[in-house]
């Protein structure tokens, strides 16, 4: 190993990165924003999708059985259900049971011992194993005979299938966008700091420095403008994370917004990978054109 | 050790700089190119490192053939060559020794070859003493001469030089011819682009003469004028 090589090469990368320092500070501050935002909205998405399954998860039929059904009748059409692919479970709910447990979701505000009689019917509750199904399935369970009425969270199925759809496509292109602009103002900044080392760059050209020698200094500039600018970010998002989460989840009890804990490890990685990338794939493209003129 | 045949340079613009120009340099050669601003000297300099490339012709230097050569071939070359100019194209950030390094630093030289290298041509220059003076703090002949230590340190066949003098007093110019005659006599082939009618006279060496992009005369012990000596002027 030859530590004199190191040693000047690093000198010539802190060198650089030193006297051009409003110029990397800008580079750093726009990784830095962009992945804020990035990560920022990466969040909400887990989130909102995580509220979104969450619910979905919930969501059975209730098929509601005509009065004067035998055992049997309800067997076979148990059976009839049971059979269909898209079926997870169906579980038969007599009308006592069903009462009992209206009785305990209510927590007693509607006191069961007051009715002179079981208003229910008996009811089948199927569980679907994609959610984008309920709808198909409900649907040919009313069809069958013996089955009086059908009732499932239709609205909000449907809307929550539309929204994890829209978040998902909405999703790409904004982070799409949003690493073509860092990348651009990034490449911008290299391509200031390649202007402002042009005499440099040409006696290493007249000398016989390769042109890829020459690139490396700056594909190490823009690594660690985006590795900072990463660093930045991530510290960021975990301050906002740690102070706003938790009065998120206080301001709106109703919502499922379960506890935020996404895979956090895996985010940071793949937000600081996301800096670097942008950092590196950047500054190659500037000095390229620089080197090609 | 450099050879030009039927060689012609029209750049983008239109510009004719060179017209089917034949020249032969042999190794150890100290040739001087001379003729008025813009009639091809620098144009043929840059032809053979490779700064730009000829319309037609071939050339060759040091066995290679540059008119072929492939772009990610062009640093080898360079690092055969040598190339001294009239702005002397110092780092001014960077001292004296660490400006001399650097030429062996980009180019993947092992620290202990700069180590024992860059005292060796700073003493053939003669600016041992001066090694951590910057650029901003030598006279102008001693930056002229920290740029030929940069030029040699790659231990170059061939020494380019594009008005190597232009920029300098006649002491300094003097300093300056004084070196590179002391590095002709060590066998490295040296081409000069000139307007300095003193330095030419003075030496009495080969002189090929550009004129509109084509040579006009190659005399082997000229003046810096056609038949004329130092002292004597054209009239008219």
């Amino acid at each position: 190993m030859d530590w004199g090589k190191v040693k000047f090469f690093l000198g010539e990368v802190l060198r650089n990165f030193t006297r051009n320092a409003g110029m990397q500070a800008t580079a750093i501050g726009t990784v830095a924003i962009t992945i804020v935002l990035l990560g920022a909205f990466l969040f909400v998405r887990s989130a909102l999708s995580g509220v979104g399954s969450e619910l979905l998860d919930q969501i059975e039929i209730s098929a509601y059985l005509n009065a004067d059904i035998t055992p049997a009748q309800t067997a076979s059409l148990r059976h009839l259900i049971e059979i269909d692919p898209r079926v997870e479970s169906v579980q038969y709910v007599p009308k006592k049971e069903g009462l009992a447990e209206l009785r305990d979701r209510t927590k007693g505000a509607i006191d069961t011992a007051l009715l002179t009689e079981n208003p229910l019917p008996d009811k089948l509750r199927i569980r679907v194993r994609d959610p984008e199904n309920v709808p198909a399935v409900a649907d040919d369970v009313k069809r069958l005979s013996g089955v009086d009425n059908v009732v499932y969270g239709q609205t909000v199925v449907e809307r929550l299938l539309a929204l994890g759809a829209v978040l998902r496509r909405v999703g790409l292109v904004v982070i799409a966008v949003f690493l073509v602009v860092a990348g651009i103002i990034i490449s911008n900044t290299i391509r200031l700091t390649v202007f402002a080392r042009r005499r440099e760059i040409a006696i290493m050209q007249l000398v016989g420095a390769t042109n890829t020698y020459i690139r490396i200094p700056f594909i190490c500039e823009g690594l660690i403008d985006g590795l900072i600018g990463a660093a930045l970010a991530v510290a960021v998002l975990t301050i906002a994370k740690a102070t706003l989460w938790p009065r998120l989840v206080e301001a709106l009890p109703f919502v499922p917004l379960g506890s935020g804990n996404i895979d956090a490890l895996t985010m940071v990685g793949e937000l600081v990978l996301a800096g670097a990338a942008i950092g590196v794939v950047s500054s190659w493209i500037s000095v390229g054109r620089h080197l090609r003129t | 050790m450099i050879s030009l045949r039927g060689v012609s340079l029209i750049y983008p613009n239109g510009v004719r700089a060179l017209d089917h120009v034949t020249l032969e340099i042999a190794k150890g050669d100290f040739v001087f190119l001379v003729g008025h601003s813009g009639t091809g000297k620098s144009s043929l300099l840059r032809l053979l490192y490779r700064e730009v490339q000829p319309s037609a012709g071939e050339i060759t230097v040091d066995g290679i053939r540059v008119d072929k050569l492939a772009r990610r071939r062009v640093p080898a070359l360079r690092r055969h060559l040598g190339v001294v100019f009239q702005d002397f194209k110092l780092l001014s950030e960077k001292t004296v020794w660490e400006n001399v390094a650097f030429a062996m630093q980009v180019t993947g030289a092992h620290t202990k070859d700069v180590m024992r290298q860059v005292p060796r041509v700073l003493d053939l220059v003669g600016l041992s003493h001066k090694s951590r003076m910057y650029p901003g703090e030598l006279s102008g002949g001693e930056q002229q001469r920290t740029a030929i230590a940069r030029s040699l340190v790659n231990n170059p066949k061939i020494l380019l030089c594009d008005e190597p003098t232009g920029n300098l007093d006649p002491a300094n110019t003097t300093e300056i011819t004084e070196l590179l005659l002391r590095i002709n006599l060590k066998g490295t082939t040296i081409v000069v682009a000139t307007h300095n009618q003193a330095v030419v006279d003075r030496m009495r060496r080969r002189v090929v003469r550009l004129e509109d992009g084509r040579i006009v005369t190659d005399e082997e012990r000229g003046y810096y004028y056609l038949g004329l000596g130092q002292g004597q002027v054209l009239s008219g």
